[in-house]
């Protein structure tokens, strides 16, 4: 297309200027294959693209590049950023699960032990208790022995005076304390 | 009434000399109304990308999000056809997208749509091929060949399927260049046309009695074409689009030759 433009014959593209309109109203079909005016667009339309192509091509599409770029980089700095933060967070939080659990073991332990520690102690506060309270049962069943025993003695002497004065008052005689003894020992 | 096809005339708007370069014969260097409207286009571009890149940040600002956004399509676009050797070739695709992008937009803002005269797609369509072919012949040398002769296919097959491939290779940038011509004239015809029509009916209406009618014919014609303004939009997107995933493709073809991926 371009070499049908530029095969015109010279005379038609100089002929062209300021009847231009004339030649399209009388000559009829259409304006677009007037090709006197291919020439001009084509060189132009080539310089027009090569500079719009060299800016968009040096200076905007790099630009725009790097700005996406940056972005992008930006954006996946952040999430990985984001992701060890969150690795960090949930290592923290299994240190302190394994923390607390540890401290629970512990403290099971000691309450454990404590426990352990208290009824021993209680233990031997009662086995003292109990010893003490044996001791002191003895003591007062001992007395109580010891009286009933002092009581028994008292009945054998007064059982001796009332004999005595039952065998004055029967027979006048009087007799001594070994002999109603004596006589007692007999008779049981 | 102005002729529909009054809006793709080109006139002068700046004289400079004429170039006579040999070979190739005189050559018009005067700036008009189409060259005007591709350094229109140019020039936004130049400055949006100025505005968008100048205090870039990584948390960027309204107008950042829509140029990385803007990048972010195409480039996901050249990755993912021509695969990983997609950021060699994306500034020329995202120019290339970008140019007809805006000038397509331009032509419903405008007066003027760069991209309905054949001249300039037809350089945007040759200038992709020779991409190509330089591009194919850099990296496959003699192997190019293999563009025409899809592997796994048995020979009685490759007598009829090499041409086929031949001849589909010529006409790509015929067609890369009619496709995006033939969308933006016909579209702007249809507009003029539609539009000629709201201002013709209303004028029979005006004449009284049964011509009243036209009054409602222009109404029609109205509603036609805000409809087609709002298509022209798409279109005006969507042929770009076109452009730079066949770009892509034809690219791909080239460097990823004989290894499907």
């Amino acid at each position: 297309m371009a070499a049908e433009a530029t095969s015109q014959p010279a005379d038609s593209a100089v002929a062209h200027t300021g009847e231009s309109t004339e030649a399209a109203q009388s000559g009829g079909g259409l304006p677009q294959f007037r090709f006197e005016f291919w020439g001009g667009q084509i060189v132009w339309l080539l310089l027009i693209f090569a500079v719009l192509y060299t800016l968009l091509a040096r200076v905007f599409v790099p630009r725009l590049r790097r700005v996406l770029d940056v972005r992008a980089e930006t954006i996946a700095s952040a999430v990985e950023q984001a992701r060890m933060v969150q690795a960090e967070a949930d290592a923290q939080a299994t240190a302190a699960k394994a923390e607390i659990e540890q401290a629970r073991t512990a403290s099971r332990a000691l309450a454990a032990e404590a426990k352990a520690k208290a009824t021993a102690e209680l233990n031997k506060r009662q086995a003292a208790e109990d010893e003490r309270l044996a001791g002191e049962l003895a003591q007062a069943e001992d007395r109580i022995r010891g009286l009933r025993d002092a009581a028994m003695t008292n009945v054998s002497s007064i059982a001796v005076e009332t004999a005595q004065a039952i065998v004055e008052r029967l027979t006048g005689a009087k007799v001594t304390a070994a002999d109603i003894k004596a006589a007692g020992q007999g008779a049981v | 009434m102005a002729s529909p096809m009054h809006q793709f005339e080109i006139h002068p708007v700046l004289t400079l000399p004429t170039v006579n370069v040999p070979g190739l014969g005189a050559i018009d260097l005067s700036i008009n109304n189409s060259i005007l409207s591709m350094m229109i286009a140019a020039s936004i571009i130049v400055l949006f990308f100025a505005l968008v890149t100048a205090r870039a940040a990584v948390v960027p600002g309204r107008l950042q999000v829509i140029g990385e956004g803007i990048f972010g399509y195409i480039d996901d676009l050249a990755t993912g056809i021509i695969g990983h050797e997609g950021r060699t070739f994306f500034p020329f695709v995202f120019t290339i997208f970008l140019f007809i992008l805006v000038m397509n937009f331009l032509g419903l803002f405008l007066v003027f749509t760069a991209t309905s005269q054949l001249a300039v797609t037809a350089t945007l369509a040759v200038m992709t091929i020779l991409l190509v072919l330089v591009v194919g012949f850099a990296r496959n040398g003699a192997n190019m060949y293999k563009l025409f002769v899809p592997a796994g296919v048995p020979w009685y097959m490759l007598i009829l399927v090499t041409p086929i491939e031949f001849i589909s290779f010529l006409l790509r940038p015929v067609t890369l260049a009619l496709r995006l011509f033939g969308n933006m004239l016909g579209g702007h015809v249809a507009l003029k046309v539609f539009a000629g029509f709201v201002v013709s009916l209303c004028a029979l209406g005006a004449t009284g009695g049964i011509a009243t009618l036209g009054y409602a014919g222009a109404l029609l014609s109205l509603g036609g074409v805000v409809a087609l303004t709002s298509l022209e939009f798409l279109v005006a997107f969507l042929q770009a689009f076109v452009f730079a995933v066949l770009a892509c493709v034809y690219l791909n073809d080239v460097v990823n030759l004989g290894h499907h991926h």
